[in-house]
């Protein structure tokens, strides 16, 4: 086991590295090369794990080198240190039933001839991601990043036939490499003073005061924000995640945001020595901005993918917002109080991950099963498809943090850090922490009503369009999957300090940070450092819901109770599909009280040939204004083509002035030399 | 080992007492504000067992299950009554301490009732009435916005006890005394504004029409009939008694019991009993005196409760 831990890291890549050749060599024989990329892809994954698990485990970093030329003295490292390995252990655990439910998936819903690209690119993306968390400079960062990006952006264009698909890529790309130059710049900067490409150099945290240092943290943060995907960074995600084949969708927004969350830690919390004040402060306000516009939006969208990619969102500003939490108490010098937040943030990433992924495979069964992805063409799917609809209902319980599921307590973790916050920072800055706390709380009801409204209209009542009420269960192999996540969901909801107990060696591991080990007690509960504050057993309470659930259902089933079967009153008429109340409908109250953030439009128009008494086709079309596409990136857009545009006047064409043009510069630097010296 | 089987054992008989308890006084206190608000209204009002004789009923009624509907319909109500039963545990009554208070505080109290919500909205969208959509539309829609101002209002007295958990938040109350912060008036307001909410009351709901344009909660569970039914109206009539207690928790735990001797209990017995007849005689007063806002308006109602909220925060800590 020590030797496999010791070669896992390269091992794996090498695995991938040799399932995509393989499945590009394969690629007429799309079962073959369909097996080969998600075997290969698994048994990555599960050693991948095995190093995880150790390093989690052992708290101690392990070191490697992937890659080495002796004539040029290059040299690619690794290590993973404990924080990688949590993410690294995120990316595992999601990556294999998503490999699994692949199998089923693909050989359903995916064009034969398209299975070996995607299948290489999904290797390679993972793969990539898996270095950007072990390189340990910043070629080997890059390296990954880039490699995930293309690989990426590949698979959000599976289906390139469709100007949707293809625009969502395009939006992808350049957003990514926005983000790119910015960390590009951020490293060049740091790498300059520290005089060395290696991490531990360039995150040492004295290379950069002042101004710089502000400066150098805005590129981290606009680079690693947008792929974490916050407000307002977050533009190509909604677009680019529903397009990718719904397994890979599961992927890009359980662990793909991650890279994002992943270099917010590494570099902008922990790397750039003590957070300043306004940096934390920042990082809450996009923090709950995102988690609350990612809601809102979530709330009015009516395509199922499009919807849980705006969730996805709304979950990353809650992972930023206790990382900036964390961030206002390393400030002011809180390392207990730091702990929990930071733990806070990393567990809610794991259980997003786990709800999330389970969220979109069901999404995927449906849409599979369906041909539709939008929501008001489902209905009554629970009959149909009753394994999907109820680990998709218990996905739904857990992204909306309700107890004994795992969205609660990473969700009540972030809570405690707010309040002890509050408690504990001088001057008006607390006040910051109930405001965000309030919001938070809005947040997470408005996701309830969220996602009440996406399973109710969904799963349940009567099938609103013919390819509903023919919809078929997935097959097992996708069952499978969605049942182990459901199953997590359950597990680590109910016995929540063993995710502590895990964390305890990363929070260890983290600059500034003391963990408290009595923040989880026993195997039942965890609390946030003072029992007497605050601590929670769902373990507990679980009997005593099971128990008040016994009692109602004696109450209700009694012997001699008559059941009758009998039709819904359809108020006098006969009740169909139509008169159901449509997730339009249901969302229509927050649409017009959040008016002021939806600022929507509706449009009705009634076509009439003959007379206008005479209407034959009314024609309704309602939107929401995109407000940041609008405001933000569309003068930002026309700024840059509009200054491409002024630059084109250097770019004639014609030879004779190009050649004018070195001769100028040449002249120019000759004097600026000869002025020097 | 033997001590913590004992306290385990202790703490489950505590909590089923306390469960079974507020089960039996629930529906007494739905139609005491019934009767009020009758004599308010120049009527008689039903008499005082009017609640009990209409959960006989309903208990004993057939089952009537919608041929469109799921077992997520036969579950809702189930799911909403344990919540309820649940969250009855977590609260201290007549000591202060709550049964269960080794299982969480108010964080664990709120998801439990968002739990309860959850199942019965979704519930509601199962038979394929609009009724159904409708209400549970709106019901979340509320809960959404009550939220954050429910949040503040615990928060605001939570950081001044310096506990989260219930118990120990009333324990630390009980030791202050009566030496009570001019921001407590504050927090109350903020929070009665969200019990009146969340309990389905005027100005926020009516508890008493099944016109569709009005209803929120009543449209919701339109669909149930019988045992169904009884569990929705017997759990709500337990939020409603669960919200009242949090309030005199909170505000004004005097006389509640600190010994176990009997007279220090029915002097609990006592007070909790006036305590909550004040609240109650309070929100038949606002529900009497009060018009139903418009749902479009219930946002500016909240955001009062929420306003109330933060400036309590700011008050007592700046």
């Amino acid at each position: 086991m020590n030797g496999l831990v010791a070669v896992g890291v390269p091992l794996a890549l090498v695995i991938r590295l040799t399932s995509i050749v393989a499945t590009l060599m394969l690629v007429r024989h799309a079962r073959a090369c369909r097996w080969m990329a998600i075997g290969g892809s698994i048994v990555a994954s599960v050693m991948t794990a095995v190093v995880a698990m150790h390093v989690i485990g052992s708290a101690s970093a392990i070191d490697g080198t992937l890659f080495r030329h002796a004539a040029s003295e290059t040299e690619l490292g690794y290590s993973v240190t404990p924080l990688s390995a949590w993410f690294l252990m995120v990316l595992a655990l999601i990556a294999v039933p998503v490999a699994l439910y692949s199998a089923g998936y693909f050989a359903h819903a995916l064009a034969r001839p398209r299975t070996a690209a995607v299948g290489a690119a999904f290797n390679a993306m993972v793969g990539g991601l898996e270095v950007v968390f072990v390189a340990d400079s910043v070629i080997g960062f890059l390296c990954g990043w880039e490699v995930m990006t293309l690989a990426t952006a590949a698979l959000v264009a599976t289906e390139h036939e469709s100007r949707a698909s293809r625009r969502a890529a395009y939006l992808f790309l350049v957003m990514s490499h926005v983000g790119t130059g910015c960390l590009i710049a951020g490293f060049m900067i740091l790498a300059s003073s520290a005089g060395s490409l290696s991490f531990p150099a360039i995150l040492s945290g004295h290379l950069a005061s002042g101004p710089m240092r502000d400066g150098v943290f805005a590129l981290f943060f606009i680079g690693f924000g947008v792929k974490a995907g916050l407000i307002p960074l977050h533009i190509w995600l909604p677009a680019a995640h529903p397009a990718a084949p719904s397994s890979v969708s599961a992927f890009m927004s359980a662990v793909l945001i991650t890279a994002g969350i992943y270099g917010l830690f590494k570099v902008c919390a922990f790397g750039l020595g003590t957070p300043d004040v306004n940096w934390a402060l920042v990082f809450m306000a996009v923090g709950t901005l995102s988690a609350l516009l990612g809601v809102l939006y979530a709330l009015t969208q009516t395509d199922i993918k499009r919807l849980l990619a705006y969730s996805t969102i709304e979950n990353s500003g809650i992972m930023s917002l206790g990382l900036g939490a964390a961030m206002l108490a390393l400030a002011h010098g809180h390392s207990t109080l730091a702990t929990v937040a930071v733990t806070a943030s990393l567990m809610h990433m794991l259980n997003h991950a786990i709800f999330k992924g389970l969220l979109f495979l069901g999404a995927g069964g449906v849409v599979m099963a369906t041909g539709t992805r939008h929501i008001e063409q489902f209905g009554g799917l629970m009959r149909r498809m009753p394994w999907t609809g109820l680990f998709f209902l218990v996905g739904a319980l857990a992204i909306s943090g309700l107890p004994l599921l795992n969205g609660f307590p990473s969700e009540w973790l972030t809570f405690q850090a707010l309040l002890l916050g509050f408690t504990s920072t001088p001057g008006l800055v607390r006040l910051n922490f109930p405001l965000a706390a309030a919001l938070l709380a809005l947040t997470s009801a408005l996701a309830a009503a969220c996602f009440v409204r996406v399973f109710g209209i969904s799963f349940l009542a009567l099938p609103r369009h013919p390819a509903a009420s023919a919809a078929q269960e997935s097959p097992g192999l996708m069952l499978g999957p969605l049942g182990f996540l459901a199953t997590l969901c359950v597990v680590l909801g109910v016995f929540p300090g063993v995710v502590l107990r895990g964390l305890e060696g990363v929070t260890a591991s983290l600059p500034g940070l003391r963990p408290a080990g009595a923040m989880a007690w026993g195997r039942l509960g965890m609390s946030s450092t003072l029992t007497s504050f605050d601590h929670i057993a769902p373990a507990l309470f679980g009997f005593a819901l099971l128990g008040g659930f016994i009692v109602a259902t004696a109450l209700t089933t009694r012997r001699g109770l008559a059941v009758r079967q009998a039709p819904t009153w359809g108020c006098g008429g006969e009740l169909t599909s139509r008169s159901e109340y449509t997730a339009t409908a249901f969302s229509k109250p927050l649409l017009m009280i959040f008016g002021a953030v939806y600022r929507p439009t509706r449009q009705v128009d009634a076509v009439a040939e003959v007379s206008p008494y005479f209407v034959e086709e009314v024609r309704y079309r309602a939107e929401i204004e995109p407000t940041f596409e609008r405001y933000l990136y569309g003068p930002l857009g026309r700024g840059v083509v509009r200054m491409a545009r002024g630059m084109k006047v250097l770019q004639a064409g014609s030879l004779h002035t190009y050649l004018a043009y070195v001769l100028v510069l040449a002249v120019i630097l000759l004097m600026w030399l000869g002025g020097t010296t | 080992m033997i001590p913590a089987i004992q306290d385990a054992l202790l703490a489950a008989g505590a909590a089923l007492l306390q469960a079974g308890g507020l089960l039996a006084v629930a529906p007494l206190l739905k139609t005491v504000i019934k009767k009020m608000k009758a004599r308010f209204q120049n009527r008689q009002g039903p008499p005082l067992l009017q609640g009990y004789y209409d959960l006989a009923k309903l208990l004993r009624k057939e089952r009537v299950r919608s041929d469109v509907a799921s077992w997520v319909y036969v579950a809702g109500p189930r799911v909403y009554f344990a919540a309820a039963v649940a969250a009855t545990t977590l609260v201290p009554v007549l000591f202060p301490v709550a049964p269960l208070e080794a299982a969480g505080g108010i964080l664990l109290l709120v998801g439990t009732l968002a739990l309860g919500r959850f199942a019965l909205a979704t519930a509601a969208l199962d038979t394929g009435s609009p009724f159904g959509g409708m209400g549970a539309s709106r019901d979340m829609t509320i809960a959404a916005l009550a939220e954050p101002a429910l949040m503040l209002g615990l928060f605001a007295s939570a950081l001044a006890a310096g506990s989260m958990n219930l118990g120990e938040l009333v324990r630390t109350l009980v030791q202050q005394g009566i030496n009570r912060h001019p921001a407590d008036i504050l927090a109350f307001a903020g929070l009665f504004v969200i019990v009146i909410a969340e309990t389905g009351r005027i100005p926020v709901d009516n508890p008493a029409t099944h016109l569709e344009l009005t209803m929120i909660h009543e449209a919701m569970v339109l669909e149930y009939a019988g045992p169904d039914l009884a569990l929705v109206e017997w759990a709500s009539a337990v939020k409603e008694v669960l919200y009242l207690t949090l309030l005199v928790d909170l505000f004004m735990p005097v006389g509640i019991a600190i010994s176990a001797a009997p007279v220090a209990v029915l002097v609990a017995i006592v007070a909790w009993g006036a305590k909550v007849f004040v609240l109650a005689i309070t929100v038949t007063v606002v529900e009497s005196t009060n018009a139903k806002l418009r749902l479009f308006r219930v946002p500016e109602l909240v955001s009062i409760s929420l306003g109330l909220g933060f400036l309590a925060l700011a008050i007592r800590f700046l």
